[in-house]
């Protein structure tokens, strides 16, 4: 895999990242990014992007429970057994989860109504799980961190782009608010439904790696 | 075995700290979530009975306006609702039934709201579930909602029952458009409905 080698290269040693935290962010966020390159966690990306906000509030999701899953998994990486790390790190990420599905629950009730069971599901997340064992279990917590928050919003722009797009020609609304008038703009219902998920879904994946070019397909 | 029994105890720490964690925040956010449901419920009664209310409500209010409108009532084994503004002096002006079933994913639940003649449909609400953003979820959405009003709940030959048809092709006066990519949520509203209104009827005979 691509971040095996981003995990092992060697930087000079500086600041609290050891110098790499600025290549994982770009690597999470862009160059490697979990949904358009390495076509993660696309369950949800093509469930509740129906709608920007839903899009957004799922980005955020992720964001939080990345980083945190990170962050624990990293702390506890010399200390957690090697037969066992796997069931701890679902441990740590349903927790996480968790923790956001009640703060929804309690504080955004609406929010929550809209996305369901989807929150919840976070924890088979294949992009949480991957960061965790591919990232959090070698290196430092803080580089940790970086790389979470990296993942997170790769995964939460490429999600806001579709629910941008789907919710615009789906409703023509953004945010519930009318942008494309209804009398000359007939919405295409086609993009809320599934199929419009994964035209639009298509379409991001290859606008990324037409920009990132083929290039990365070789290296591997 | 030292491997194993670190092993054991790592994992009996880690999910004690965890669970610790969690019923910490489920402590936390129990008053706001139960705030939440209630008054997510008594809101849906009010609407689904066209109760005039003002725009920014507050939990509170909500409560009241319950209080001086509404009443309950057991009838056919289903808890009933009966709306009688003070205005009214008593006289009953619409009802609404609680109804609840099984969606494609989870419970569904909500109401339904009669015409004081027991039989036109005022409105419909659901305040649980569960179904597929963007497709079954659109149950909760005013123009799915409003495709009821103004239906019965028999057909012209006086068959109890509604039926919620393919998307565009309701015809009768108890046929409901469904939604498209929802079949078998809107299934299963059909039948919970349905099973709602007869004890209704049959308790009325």
């Amino acid at each position: 895999m691509a971040d095996k080698q981003l995990a092992c290269m060697t930087c000079e040693p500086k600041g609290l990242c050891g110098g790499r935290g600025l290549l994982t962010l770009k690597e999470g966020a862009w160059a490697n990014n979990p949904l358009a390159i390495q076509i993660l966690g696309i369950c949800s990306a093509l469930a509740v992007t129906n709608r920007l906000e839903n899009s957004l509030v799922m980005g955020a999701a992720l964001i939080f429970v990345c980083v945190g899953s990170n962050l624990l998994v990293s702390l506890l990486r010399k200390r957690t057994p090697h037969r066992i790390r796997m069931i701890a790190e679902v441990a740590i990420i349903a927790t996480f989860v968790i923790l956001f599905d009640q703060f929804l629950k309690a504080f955004y009730w609406d929010m929550s109504k809209q996305l369901g069971p989807y929150v919840g599901l976070i924890i088979t997340n294949c992009i949480v799980m991957g960061r965790a064992e591919a990232f959090a279990l070698q290196n430092p917590p803080v580089l940790s961190i970086v790389d979470g928050v990296a993942n997170g919003l790769g995964y939460a722009v490429v999600l806001a782009i579709i629910g941008f797009f789907r919710e615009l020609l789906g409703t023509g609304e953004i945010f519930g608010y009318e942008v494309l008038s209804g009398q000359w703009y007939t919405p295409n219902q086609l993009m809320i439904l599934a199929p419009g998920a994964f035209f639009a879904l298509g379409i991001v994946i290859g606008i990324f790696n037409a920009i990132k070019g083929p290039v990365a397909e070789e290296k591997k | 075995m030292k491997g194993s029994l670190y092993a054991l105890v790592y994992a009996a720490v880690l999910g004690a700290v965890c669970a610790l964690l969690l019923t910490a925040a489920a402590g936390v956010t129990a008053p706001y979530r139960q705030a939440n449901a209630e008054a997510e419920e008594t809101l849906n009664i009010l609407m689904v009975l066209n109760v005039p209310l003002e725009a920014d409500i507050s939990a509170k209010q909500l409560g009241e306006v319950f209080k001086n409108n509404l009443r309950e009532a057991e009838r056919g084994g289903i808890t009933t609702y009966l709306y009688s503004s003070p205005e009214a002096q008593g006289r009953i002006q619409a009802i609404a039934l609680r109804f609840s079933g099984p969606g494609l994913w989870g419970p569904i639940k909500g109401f339904l709201a009669l015409e004081q003649d027991m039989k036109t449909i005022r409105g419909i609400t659901f305040y649980e579930q569960e179904e597929t953003p963007g497709l079954g979820g659109e149950i909760v959405t005013e123009g799915f909602r409003k495709r009821f009003v103004g239906k019965t709940i028999h057909d012209k030959d006086n068959n109890v029952g509604i039926v919620i048809c393919k998307p565009g092709s309701a015809k009768e006066q108890n046929e409901i458009d469904g939604i498209t990519g929802a079949t078998m949520t809107c299934d299963k509203v059909q039948a919970m409905l349905n099973e709602a209104i007869k004890s209704i009827v049959e308790e009325k005979q």
